[in-house]
């Protein structure tokens, strides 16, 4: 396990949150388990791909263009500034509290944080079907260190 | 005293000769003086009989999964069932057994290309209400808090019976040439069950008690709904089911203790689940019927009507205003919070009828169109 990752986001960042999460088995205890979905997120002007399979998040790749977008079932776009509120709060509390859920945080957002590129409803509702996957994926980055670029 | 453990040995076996060889003259005496006995000899006539032998379904990473299964005729899944018994789909059929009378036999009248795998979903992300919520976080509350609560509790339990009940009196009328889609309706009754259990377990944990009976006139409309499966479905699901979920995820945000926290982000997975058979199959009927999408359009038309008057009895609204505004004082500001949700509630509701095939955004009963027309 990488004990030290420079920055969100980057590759290297969610790879080490990937290399956690794979290795913990909470993501598979009650209301956890198998999770087929291809999640976008969008940073400012960073764009990435995490793909998940039955049980694992199984890659992590760069998109070009937010054409690529429509590849994807859902994507996840936040500020800079409220992706570095988020991961803090994870951070500082080994996961996130009530305030910086996926669900609290795409509820208060009033168009919603995760959206589908081609506007299908079906593949953005997977956002729900396994909202607790999500979560256990970025509590993961609880572990990991995490510096942020100045925007 | 030194023991032969060897000389032991040798009497219990000696032992053990001598009980079998009496049992079985017991038995061999027992038949000789049963003179009607009969032991037929094998004819093993049954071991040929199969359309399909040889079958080896592909084992994956995650286990042997039930789609894996509709390989050679096992995977044909007509359009029109027409065995009327309870033989499984690829089975050898039986002459001669009598019809069970099953009404739903057509695959446009309940089919959806997900069944399966909701259903291998449905059984590997289940969790247990007794023992993985954290029931000792829950604390005392203030009393007009848990009083909302309590009520919310009471009127998801009617939620959940009524989706129980709805399945219940469709899945015996759906025939075995569509397994997996009563596989995966059997595991959302247990879902669904699930939910009853866990909120009356939550309204009864600190204090409270059971508020009042939701009158319910959805839950009346979608248990009578008699026109079919798909007409059914299109109530529980995408008026009901939606409208369930967008409280789920407000019941997660608002949550007092970690316990239900745990509740709501549990059912919000499993209802996302419901509605995901709901789209794929709705839209299969809607697909695969010329008329299929009006006839959808002109039943919503009733349908909102109904829920409005329901969601117009306080019951409704106002306990989830108290719970949003953190007690009675703060209920008008949490009114704000409900109307949000009902908006948030009417955008996924327009959002899945298009998915599925079906533009209600210049039909919509006013009292809904109102949400999202507000600034």
């Amino acid at each position: 396990m990488k004990l030290t990752v420079p920055l969100f986001p980057s590759t290297e960042w969610f790879e080490a949150v990937m290399d956690v999460f794979n290795s913990d088995e909470l993501k598979t205890t009650a209301g956890g388990g198998t999770c087929d979905a291809v999640v976008g997120i969008i940073s400012g002007e960073s764009l990435f791909q995490l793909k998940f399979e039955d049980i694992e998040c199984v890659s992590v790749d760069v998109l070009e263009n937010e054409d690529q977008l429509g590849m994807t079932d859902f994507y996840i776009e936040l500020h800079p500034d409220d992706w570095k509120d988020m991961l803090e709060n994870i951070k500082e509390n080994g996961a996130a509290t009530l305030e910086y859920t996926l669900n609290t945080v795409d509820l208060e957002t009033p168009e919603g944080i995760a959206r589908s590129w081609v506007e299908d409803q079906y593949r953005q509702d997977l956002f729900f079907r396994y909202n607790q996957t999500f979560q256990y994926f970025f509590d993961a980055s609880s572990k990991v260190m995490t510096s942020f670029t100045e925007e | 005293m030194t023991i032969d453990k060897s000389d032991r040995s040798e009497k219990l076996e000696r032992t053990r000769r001598r009980v079998e060889n009496r049992r079985r003259d017991a038995i061999a005496k027992r038949v000789a003086e049963d003179e009607d006995l009969e032991i037929p000899s094998a004819s093993l006539e049954w071991m040929k009989r199969t359309l399909q032998w040889g079958v080896k379904a592909d084992v994956t990473e995650s286990g042997l999964k039930l789609d894996a299964l509709n390989i050679g005729i096992y995977g044909e899944i007509p359009d029109k069932w027409e065995d009327q018994s309870r033989m499984p789909r690829g089975a050898y059929p039986m002459p001669g057994v009598p019809p069970i009378g099953y009404g739903i036999r057509e695959k446009r009248d309940l089919w959806a290309d997900n069944a399966a795998d909701l259903y291998e979903e449905a059984i590997q992300r289940r969790w247990a209400p007794a023992t993985d919520i954290q029931w000792d976080s829950i604390e005392p509350l203030n009393d007009d808090v848990e009083a909302s609560v309590c009520q919310l509790c009471t009127m998801l339990c009617q939620h959940a019976n009524t989706e129980i009940e709805t399945l219940g009196s469709w899945l015996h009328q759906m025939s075995y040439g569509y397994h997996e889609v009563k596989l995966f309706l059997a595991s959302e009754m247990y879902d669904a069950a699930r939910h009853y259990e866990v909120f009356r377990k939550r309204a009864l944990s600190n204090g409270g008690g059971l508020g009042i009976e939701l009158r319910g006139d959805v839950k009346r409309m979608i248990l009578e709904s008699r026109g079919g499966w798909s007409e059914t479905a299109l109530l529980l699901y995408i008026l009901r089911g939606i409208f369930t979920l967008t409280i789920y995820r407000y019941g997660e945000m608002f949550a007092h203790n970690t316990a239900e926290r745990t509740i709501f982000a549990g059912a919000i997975q499993d209802k996302a689940r419901h509605l995901s058979y709901g789209f794929e199959h709705l839209r299969y009927a809607v697909v695969h019927q010329e008329d299929k999408a009006l006839v959808f359009k002109n039943l919503l038309g009733i349908g909102e009507r109904i829920f409005l008057r329901e969601i117009s009895q306080p019951v409704v609204l106002e306990p989830l205003a108290v719970i949003f505004g953190g007690g009675v004082e703060g209920a008008p500001e949490g009114m704000k919070t409900v109307h949000e949700m009902m908006r948030k509630f009417v955008q996924h509701y327009l959002s899945a009828l298009s998915w599925i095939g079906i533009d209600r955004s210049d039909s919509l009963a006013s009292g809904l169109s109102a949400y999202i027309s507000e600034k």
